[in-house]
C-alpha cells in the first residue's frame, strides 16, 4: 500500500525523498509515506509514526537497526522497516507550506 | 461530550431502581504500556487486589478493591497496556473486549479512568479519542508528572480538561502525589451514580465511528485534532533525559552493548542457581524438619502415613522451589521496572528474528527458566499473531525450574563427581549444561521448523518503545513477587496436593491382613504395569513408569513419586536413600534416557491449561503435547543405545 501525503503542493515536491536508512544520525526527517502494508504500518500509525511528523534517528542499535526519537518517546525498529519509511529532510522553508 | 454525558447520567437516574443489592461498581483502568498504569492501579488498591482468569477466554483479569476516602468501595479492573484498538494483538483484543462489555464473567466497566504518560502528551493522547466515544464517566489521568516539570516540560491541565470535556488529574503515581485527585473522582463521579441501566452497545475501533477513510487519513486527522488541543493546552515537551542517553550510550553500544548483555543473562541464570541455593536449603530444613516433627508428634495412623509420606513429601518437594522462581521474577522485576529489558530486547532481535522469533520473545523465554506458564502469559507482548504462536510453542523447551529437582537427583544418583576440564568444569556440572544446551537446541530447531511450516509468514515488523530509565521501586518489586508466589503456591496446592494424596491411597490398596499390601502389589503397581511395555525399550520399569504418569502433572512430581515408592517399599529402613534406590533401578544409559525425556517431554498440565487458554482451543497444545513426547522418546531411545 502506498501512503501518499495529504498535500501534494508543487513547491514540496522538489524535495528529495529519501528511505530512513539512509538519513545520518541526528538528522530531524520528516516522514512522507510509509511503504508497508495496512497491518504492518498500523503499529506504526498507533504510535504516532504518522505522514507529517518529524523523526531523528538517534542511535543505531549493535545490529545496526535504527532507533529513532519521535514525540519524546524512543522507538527501536529493523533497518528493513526503515527501508520502507519515506522522508524527506525538513529545511526552513518547509514551515511555509 | 460533556453534554451527552450529562443526558447519560440523567437516564441511569430514571432506569436505576434496585438500588440495594447493586454490586459495587466497577471502573477500568486503560492506558498505554509504560504509562505507570500498573504502578497507579498498585497505588489505588495496595494489597487488595487479585489475578484470576475470566471463565473460557484467553484473558487474566487483575481486579482490585479500592477504598474510597468517604469509607466506599469500588472495583477496580487493570486492562493489559494498549496503543489502539486495532484489535490486532491478545492484548488490544483484550481491552476492547472488556471495554465493550463483551466480556463473560465481568461486567461493562461503569467509570473509565484513562491513564497516560504527560512526557510524550502527544502520541499519547490518541487514545482518548477513541476512549470518549464510549460515552462513560471519564478521568485522565496525566502521569510521570514529577518528570515532566524536572525536565522542563509543562502542561495546563484545566485547559485540556475543558477542551476534551473530561476531568484531568496530574499525578506522580510513584510518589503517590495526585493519587486523591483519582480517589476523589471515583468516590464524586462514580461511586454515586446510579448503577447503569441496560447496557448500551459499545464500539471501539482505530477508525472514528461512522467515517469511511483510509486508516492512515483517519489516523492524520485525529493526530491533527490532538495536536490542536494539546498546543492549546500550552504543552511543552520535556528535554530529552540526559542520564537515560548516557546509560544507552553503553547499553545500545556496539561492543559493550551486547557485553552487558551477556553479562545479565549471565546474572540471572547465577541468581537462580547460586544465591537461591541457600535459601532453598533452608526451606528444605523446614519441610523436612517439620515432617520429622508430624511423625514425632502424630500417633502412628494411616492419617499420619498420608500426612507426612504423601502429602508433606509431595508439597514440600515443590515448596522448596519457591525461592528460586522469586529470586528469578526478583530479577526480572528490576531489569523490567528499569527499563533495561527492553533494550535486552532490541539486543536480542537480530539473533531470535535468525531462528524465526522476534525480540520480544526474549522476556517470555528468559522466564521460561522459572517456569513455563508465566512465561506464555509474558508472550502477549509479543505482537504479531504467529510470532506468539511460536514464541508459545518454544517456551516449554527452556528449561523451567521444575525440572531441575530430578535433573538434580539423577545426576547425583548417575553421574561420578568427577572433573572434566581440570577445576573449571566438573562432569556433573557439565551434564546440567548439556541439558540447558539441548533446551536450546530443541527450541531453535522448532522455531525455525515452525516459521517454514505451519507458521509460515512474511517477515514482520519488530517494534519496540525505549522508555527512560527508572529506579525500580521496592513496592512495585513487593508486589510483583506477592502475586508470583500466590500463582506459583495455588498451584502447587490444587494439583501436587492432589496428585500426592492419590499416590499415597493407590499403594495402600488392596489391603492384606498386615495392612498395606507390599509396593510390588499394590494397585499403584497394577496400573504402572499397564504402562510397562511402551517404556520398557527405554530400560525403565514400572516405578519409573509412574513417576512419568504423575510427572504429567508436574515435572517435579516424579521426585516425589519416587520418593514415596521407593520409600514405601522401603518402609522402616532408617538408611533409606532415594540415590541408592534409584542406581539399582536403572542402568546409566536409561538414567541418561530417563534425562533427556525430561528436558524434552511435555510434562505439565499447567502448560498445557495455560497454553489452551492463550491459543483458543487445543489445537495447539495436543500439536505440542505430542510433538515434544515424540521428541522425549525418541532423544531417550537414542540415548539408551548410544550410551
Ligand atoms: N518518575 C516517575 N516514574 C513513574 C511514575 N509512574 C510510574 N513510574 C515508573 O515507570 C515505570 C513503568 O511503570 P508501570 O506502572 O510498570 O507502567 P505500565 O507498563 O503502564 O504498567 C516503572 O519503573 C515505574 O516506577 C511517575 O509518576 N513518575
Amino acid at each position: 500500500m502506498q501512503l501518499p501525503t495529504a498535500s501534494t503542493n508543487a513547491s514540496e515536491q522538489e524535495f528529495v525523498e529519501l528511505r530512513l536508512a539512509q538519513v545520518p544520525l541526528r538528522q530531524t526527517v520528516e516522514l512522507v509515506r510509509i511503504d508497508l502494508p495496512p497491518e504492518q504500518a498500523e503499529p506504526l500509525l498507533e504510535r504516532g509514526v504518522l505522514p507529517g511528523c518529524r523523526i531523528c534517528p538517534v542511535r543505531s542499535s549493535p545490529s545496526g537497526d535504527p532507533i529513532i526519537s519521535i514525540d519524546g518517546s524512543l522507538l527501536a525498529f529493523r533497518k528493513e522497516t526503515a527501508a520502507c519509511l519515506c522522508v524527506r529532510l525538513i529545511t526552513q522553508f518547509r514551515d511555509a507550506g | 461530550m460533556a453534554e451527552q454525558r450529562a443526558v447519560l447520567v440523567g437516564a441511569r437516574v430514571a432506569s436505576g431502581a434496585a438500588l440495594q443489592e447493586a454490586p459495587s461498581p466497577l471502573v477500568a483502568l486503560i492506558g498505554p504500556p509504560n504509562s505507570g498504569k500498573t504502578t497507579l492501579f498498585n497505588q489505588l488498591t495496595g494489597l487488595r487486589q487479585k489475578v484470576a482468569n475470566y471463565p473460557g477466554v484467553t484473558v487474566e483479569k487483575k481486579v482490585g478493591t479500592v477504598a474510597l476516602p468517604d469509607g466506599g468501595e469500588l472495583d477496580l479492573v487493570d486492562l493489559p497496556g494498549v496503543h489502539g484498538f486495532s484489535a490486532r494483538t491478545l492484548d488490544e483484543r483484550v481491552t476492547r473486549d472488556v471495554l465493550e462489555g463483551r466480556v463473560e464473567g465481568i461486567r461493562a466497566p461503569d467509570a473509565l479512568v484513562l491513564i497516560v504518560d504527560s512526557t510524550r502528551l502527544e502520541s499519547q493522547l490518541m487514545l482518548v479519542e477513541p476512549v470518549l466515544e464510549l460515552d462513560l464517566p471519564t478521568l485522565l489521568v496525566l502521569n510521570m508528572c514529577d518528570e515532566l516539570e524536572q525536565r522542563g516540560g509543562r502542561v495546563d491541565d484545566s485547559h485540556l480538561a475543558e477542551r476534551l470535556g473530561v476531568k484531568v488529574a496530574r499525578t506522580s503515581a510513584r510518589s503517590g502525589a495526585g493519587v486523591d485527585l483519582v480517589r476523589e473522582f471515583l468516590a464524586t463521579e462514580v461511586a454515586v451514580a446510579e448503577p447503569p441501566g441496560p447496557v448500551q452497545p459499545r464500539t471501539l475501533s482505530n477508525i472514528p465511528r461512522g467515517v469511511a477513510l483510509p486508516m492512515v487519513d483517519a489516523f492524520k486527522q485525529r493526530r491533527a485534532r490532538v495536536s490542536e488541543v494539546v498546543a492549546g493546552a500550552g504543552f511543552r515537551s520535556p528535554d530529552p533525559s540526559g542520564f537515560s542517553e548516557r546509560l544507552d550510550h553503553v547499553f545500545l553500544h556496539r561492543i559493550w552493548g551486547p557485553l552487558v548483555f551477556l553479562a545479565v543473562v549471565v546474572l540471572v541464570f547465577e541468581s537462580i542457581f547460586t544465591w537461591a541455593v541457600p535459601i532453598m536449603d533452608g526451606v528444605e530444613l523446614v519441610v523436612g524438619a517439620s515432617g520429622n516433627w508430624l511423625t514425632a508428634t502424630l500417633p502412628d495412623t494411616w492419617f499420619r502415613s498420608l500426612l507426612v509420606d504423601g502429602v508433606w513429601a509431595g508439597v514440600g518437594s515443590v515448596v522448596i522451589f519457591l525461592p528460586q522462581i522469586l529470586v528469578l521474577f526478583l530479577f526480572l522485576g528490576v531489569l523490567e521496572d528499569s527499563g533495561y529489558m527492553a533494550r535486552a530486547a532490541v539486543i536480542a532481535d537480530r539473533m531470535m528474528y535468525r531462528v524465526g522469533l522476534q525480540g520480544r520473545a526474549f522476556l517470555p523465554l528468559l522466564s521460561g527458566y522459572a517456569c513455563a506458564v508465566p512465561a506464555i502469559l509474558a508472550a502477549r507482548t509479543v505482537e504479531d499473531e504467529r510470532d506468539r504462536l511460536a514464541t508459545i510453542f518454544v517456551t516449554p523447551f527452556m528449561t523451567c525450574s521444575a525440572r531441575l529437582p530430578v535433573y538434580a537427583l539423577l545426576i547425583a544418583a548417575f553421574i561420578p563427581d568427577e572433573p572434566l576440564l581440570g577445576p573449571i568444569l566438573g562432569k556433573r556440572a557439565a551434564m546440567l549444561l548439556g541439558l540447558y544446551g539441548l533446551g536450546i537446541v530443541a527450541a531453535i530447531g522448532t522455531a525455525f521448523l515452525l516459521k517454514r511450516t505451519l507458521l509460515k509468514a512474511e517477515p514482520t515488523a519488530f517494534l519496540m518503545e525505549l522508555p527512560p530509565y527508572r529506579v525500580p521501586t521496592l513496592r512495585s518489586l513487593g508486589l510483583r513477587l506477592v502475586d508470583r508466589s500466590g500463582v506459583f503456591l495455588k498451584r502447587v496446592g490444587k494439583v501436587i496436593f492432589t496428585v500426592s494424596i492419590v499416590l499415597w491411597t493407590l499403594t495402600q490398596f488392596p489391603r492384606t491382613e498386615l495392612g498395606p499390601p507390599p509396593i510390588d502389589d499394590s494397585a499403584l503397581a497394577s496400573i504402572g504395569h499397564l504402562i510397562e511395555p511402551v517404556i520398557a525399550p527405554l530400560g525403565f520399569d514400572w516405578k519409573i513408569g509412574v513417576g512419568l504418569v504423575t510427572s504429567l502433572a508436574a515435572r517435579e512430581v516424579i521426585v516425589g513419586t519416587l520418593g514415596t515408592i521407593y520409600g514405601v517399599e522401603a518402609a522402616g529402613d532408617e538408611s533409606f536413600e532415594l540415590q541408592d534406590a534409584l542406581t539399582d533401578a536403572l542402568t546409566p544409559a536409561s538414567a541418561i534416557g530417563l534425562l533427556i525425556f525430561f528436558a524434552f517431554a511435555l510434562q505439565c498440565m499447567s502448560t498445557v491449561a495455560v497454553m489452551r487458554r492463550e491459543t483458543a482451543g487445543w489445537k495447539w497444545p495436543a500439536l505440542q503435547f505430542m510433538y515434544m513426547l515424540l521428541l522425549a522418546y525418541a532423544g531417550a531411545f537414542i540415548a539408551v543405545r548410544v550410551f
